[in-house]
C-alpha cells in the first residue's frame, strides 16, 4: 500500500503555533521509510497522525488514494510498535499477540495459526505462555513485533522500537527488522532519532527539523548530496566540517583566510552566481587528503587523536584555533601536537549558501 | 571471654549501631507502641469476652465472673431484628460498592485520559466539596427524598442512603483511581485502539484489569462505609425494620426498653464477619497490587 501525505499540518489544542505544516511526502508500496530527526521535531506526531492516534488539522492523508483523515485507527489496516512496546501486562505473550485478531472476532483456529507462525518467525515459541514482566527486553521487543505482525497489516508503523535495547541487541535487531521487512513485504514507516538506524535500514529517509521536511530520499543521497547545512551536519559521524567564507575571484576563501579552495569546474559553474557572496563549505572528515601534495592545502596542529581501530579521528586546530575534524585510516601514524598539511578531495566538497543554508552545487 | 567473643561477631545491619540516646528513644517508641495497642485491644477483648459471658445481664459489669454461654447471641437472633438489620446493611453496602465502582471507573478514567473544558476546575471543586461532611446536607437529603419519592413511590429512605454513600465516595475515589490510571502508560491505550478497541473496551479490557488492586480497595472501602456509619441511618431511617446494623444495634444500648448491653457486644462482634469475608475474597487482588509493582517492575 502506498501512503501519501498532502500538505499535512498539525496544531495541538492550546498551542499557538503549528507543530507541523506543509508536510508533503509519498511513500511507495513496500518502502522502508525512516522518519529521522532530532527530538521535538514532530516526527512522532507525524507517525501518530498516520496511525490515527492524533487528528489531522489540515491536509490529506491517502492510503492507496483513499482519504484516511477521519477513519479510526482500527479500520486503517495498520499495526504499530511502540517505544515502550506497550504489551498488555495482565495477558500472556500468546494473548497479547492474539488480542487484535480476537477483537476482530477471528476464528480461534486462524488466530492460533497466525500466532504460531509469528512466534516461529521471531523465535519466541518457548515464551508464549509467560507474562511480559517475566521476559527480557529483547524478547518483549519481539513480542511487540509479533503482535503487530499477526494481523498482516498493510502498513507497519514503528516508533523508536530499538531505543530501549542495549547496543549489541540493537545492532542485531536492526538486521532482523530489515529481514522481516523483506519477508513480509509491507510498507513500513519507522521513526528514529538515530542516524545509524536510518542509514542502515531505510530505503527512503525523511529528515525532519522544526516541523518541516529537510530532505527526503535514499540514504546515499543524504550522505553524498545533503540538501542543506542542517542535513549535512545531522548525517554522518563525526560531523561534517562546515567552514564559512566568501567567493572571491572564483575561489572560496574562508573568513579567517587560512583556507582557500579552488572548486572543480562543475562546481565553479554553480558558484558563479555567488561571486562575492557569503558561502559555506562542507567537507566530510574522511575526504581530506593527508600529505597535501595536491592543490590547495592548509596546515593544522593535531590536538586530540581518537583511535577507533580501522580509522583515526584527528581533532586538529588551525592557527586561529578553529577546529577541523579529519578522519584517516587507522594505520597512518599521527601523534598529538604534530603539525601537518592536508589537502581536499575537490570532488567531494559541498557548497552551501550561508544565508539560507541551501546547497549550491 | 564472652565480651571478647561478642566483638568478633559480624555486624550485619546496614544501619549505624545505636548510641545510648538512640537506645532510650527506641525504648520510648516501644512503650508508646505497646500503650497504643493496649488502648485498641483492651476494649476489643472486653467486648469479645462480654459477648460470650453468661454471667452478664442487661448491663455490662466489669467483673471476673465468667461462664461460657451463647445466650446473648440467642437473644440477638431471636428477640431483636438483627437479621433484618444485617440484610439491610449488606444490601446497602453491596449496592453502594457496585455503584461507586461503576461511577468511579467512568470518572477516574475520563479525568485521567481525556482533556476537556473545566477539567481542572471540576477536579478542584470535587476536592473542595469533599471537605464538607455528608451530614451537613441532611435537610437537603430530606427534601430530595420527598421530591423523588413523590414521583417514584418505590424510592425508599434506604435508596436515599445508598445515593448519599455512593455520591460521597465518588469524590475521593475518583482522585485515587485517576492517580492510579495516570501511572498506566497511555501507549497501552493507543495500542489497544489500533488493535480495535473502542474507548469502553480500552477501559474494560486493558485499564480495568491493570487497575484491579485499586478497584479492590475502593470496593472494600465503600463496602465498609455503611457498616460504620451511624448518624445518617439513624436520622434518615424511621422504622426499626429498615435500620442498618449500626443504627439497629444502638437501640440495644440507648433505649432502656430494649436495653441489652452484652447483646450489643455480640452484635458488634458479628458485624465484622461480612467485612472480613470480603477482605478475604479480595485479598489476592489487594496483595497482588502491593507486590506486582515493586517486585516485577
Amino acid at each position: 500500500m502506498n501512503v501519501i501525505l498532502k500538505n499535512i499540518g498539525k496544531k495541538y489544542e492550546g498551542r499557538e503555533e503549528f507543530t507541523l505544516k506543509n508536510i508533503n511526502l509519498e511513500i511507495e508500496d513496500k518502502d522502508f521509510c525512516v522518519i529521522l530527526g532530532p527530538s521535538g521535531c514532530g516526527k512522532t506526531t507525524l507517525l501518530r497522525m498516520i496511525a490515527g492516534l492524533n487528528s489531522i488539522t489540515e491536509g490529506d492523508l491517502l492510503f492507496n488514494n483513499k482519504r484516511m483523515n477521519k477513519v479510526p485507527s482500527k479500520d486503517r489496516d495498520i499495526a504499530m510498535v511502540f517505544q515502550s512496546y506497550a504489551l498488555y501486562p495482565h495477558m500472556t505473550v500468546y494473548e497479547n499477540m492474539a488480542f487484535s485478531l480476537a477483537m476482530r472476532k477471528e476464528r480461534k483456529k486462524v488466530i492460533d495459526e497466525r500466532v504460531m507462525e509469528a512466534a516461529e518467525l521471531l523465535q519466541i515459541k518457548q515464551y508464549l505462555y509467560s507474562k511480559p514482566s517475566d521476559i527480557s527486553g529483547g524478547q518483549r521487543q519481539r513480542v511487540a513485533l509479533g503482535r503487530a505482525m499477526v494481523r498482516k497489516p498493510s502498513v507497519f508503523l514503528m516508533d523508536e522500537p530499538l531505543s530501549n535495547l542495549d547496543a549489541k541487541l540493537r545492532e542485531h535487531m536492526r538486521v532482523e527488522l530489515v529481514r522481516l521487512h523483506k519477508a513480509l513485504g509491507t510498507t513500513s514507516i519507522y521513526v528514529t532519532h538515530d542516524q545509524t538506524e536510518a542509514m542502515t535500514m531505510a530505503t527512503k529517509i525523511v529528515l525532519m527539523n522544526d516541523g518541516k521536511i529537510q530532505q527526503a530520499g535514499k540514504p546515499d543521497e543524504f550522505y553524498n548530496r545533503p540538501a542543506n547545512i542542517f542535513v549535512a551536519k545531522f548525517i554522518g559521524s563525526p560531523t561534517m566540517n562546515i567552514i564559512e567564507g566568501k567567493m572571491t575571484g572564483g575561489k572560496f576563501v574562508a573568513n579567517h583566510g587560512l583556507i582557500v579552495i579552488t572548486p572543480s569546474p562543475t562546481d565553479a559553474e554553480f558558484l558563479k552566481a555567488y561571486e562575492g557572496k557569503p558561502v559555506s563549505v562542507g567537507i566530510r572528515p574522511e575526504r581530506f587528503e593527508s600529505g597535501g601534495q595536491f592543490g590547495d592545502t592548509f596546515t593544522a596542529t593535531i590536538d586530540v587523536v581518537e583511535m577507533l581501530g580501522k580509522e583515526k579521528i584527528l581533532y586538529t586546530r588551525l592557527e586561529n584555533d578553529s577546529e577541523i575534524i579529519i578522519s584517516t585510516p587507522g594505520h597512518f601514524a599521527y601523534a598529538v601536537d604534530e603539525v601537518h598539511s592536508f589537502g581536499f578531495d575537490v570532488g567531494a566538497i559541498h557548497f552551501f549558501c550561508t544565508e539560507t543554508g541551501i546547497r549550491i552545487n | 571471654m564472652k565480651l571478647f567473643k561478642k566483638k568478633n561477631e559480624l555486624y550485619l545491619s546496614d544501619k549505624q549501631p545505636l548510641s545510648s540516646v538512640g537506645m532510650v528513644m527506641l525504648i520510648i517508641s516501644y512503650v508508646v507502641l505497646f500503650a497504643w495497642s493496649l488502648a485498641i485491644l483492651w476494649p476489643l477483648s472486653d467486648m469479645i469476652i462480654s459477648a460470650f459471658n453468661g454471667r452478664q445481664e442487661q448491663y455490662l459489669m466489669i467483673n471476673t465472673n465468667f461462664s461460657f454461654s451463647l445466650k446473648h447471641f440467642d437473644y440477638l437472633f431471636n428477640e431483636t431484628l438483627y437479621f433484618t438489620w444485617v440484610k439491610n446493611t449488606i444490601f446497602i453496602a453491596v449496592v453502594t460498592a457496585i455503584l461507586t465502582l461503576i461511577i468511579v471507573s467512568f470518572t477516574g478514567f475520563a479525568y485521567s485520559r481525556y482533556r476537556f473544558k473545566g477539567r481542572k476546575a471540576s477536579l478542584m471543586a470535587i476536592m473542595l466539596i469533599q471537605t464538607i461532611p455528608a451530614f451537613a446536607g441532611i435537610t437537603a437529603y430530606f427534601t430530595m427524598h420527598s421530591i423523588i419519592s413523590s414521583i417514584i413511590p418505590v424510592f425508599s429512605r434506604q435508596m436515599m442512603l445508598i445515593l448519599i454513600y455512593a455520591g460521597g465516595g465518588i469524590a475521593g475515589n475518583t482522585f485515587i483511581l485517576k492517580g492510579y490510571i495516570d501511572s498506566i502508560s497511555t501507549e497501552l491505550d493507543d495500542a489497544a485502539r489500533i488493535d480495535g478497541c473502542s474507548s469502553m473496551q480500552v477501559y474494560r479490557l486493558i485499564i480495568m484489569p491493570i487497575a484491579k488492586p485499586m478497584l479492590a480497595i475502593i470496593a472494600l472501602w465503600s463496602f465498609i462505609g455503611p457498616f460504620m456509619d451511624y448518624l445518617l441511618p439513624r436520622v434518615l431511617l424511621t422504622s426499626p425494620e429498615s435500620y442498618t446494623l449500626a443504627a439497629g444495634l444502638f437501640t440495644l444500648i440507648n433505649d432502656f426498653r430494649t436495653l441489652n448491653q452484652p447483646a450489643f457486644a455480640a452484635g458488634g462482634l458479628l458485624t465484622a464477619v461480612p467485612i472480613v469475608a470480603l477482605f478475604i475474597i479480595l485479598q489476592k487482588q489487594l496483595v497482588s497490587g502491593l507486590s506486582s509493582g515493586s517486585v516485577k517492575g
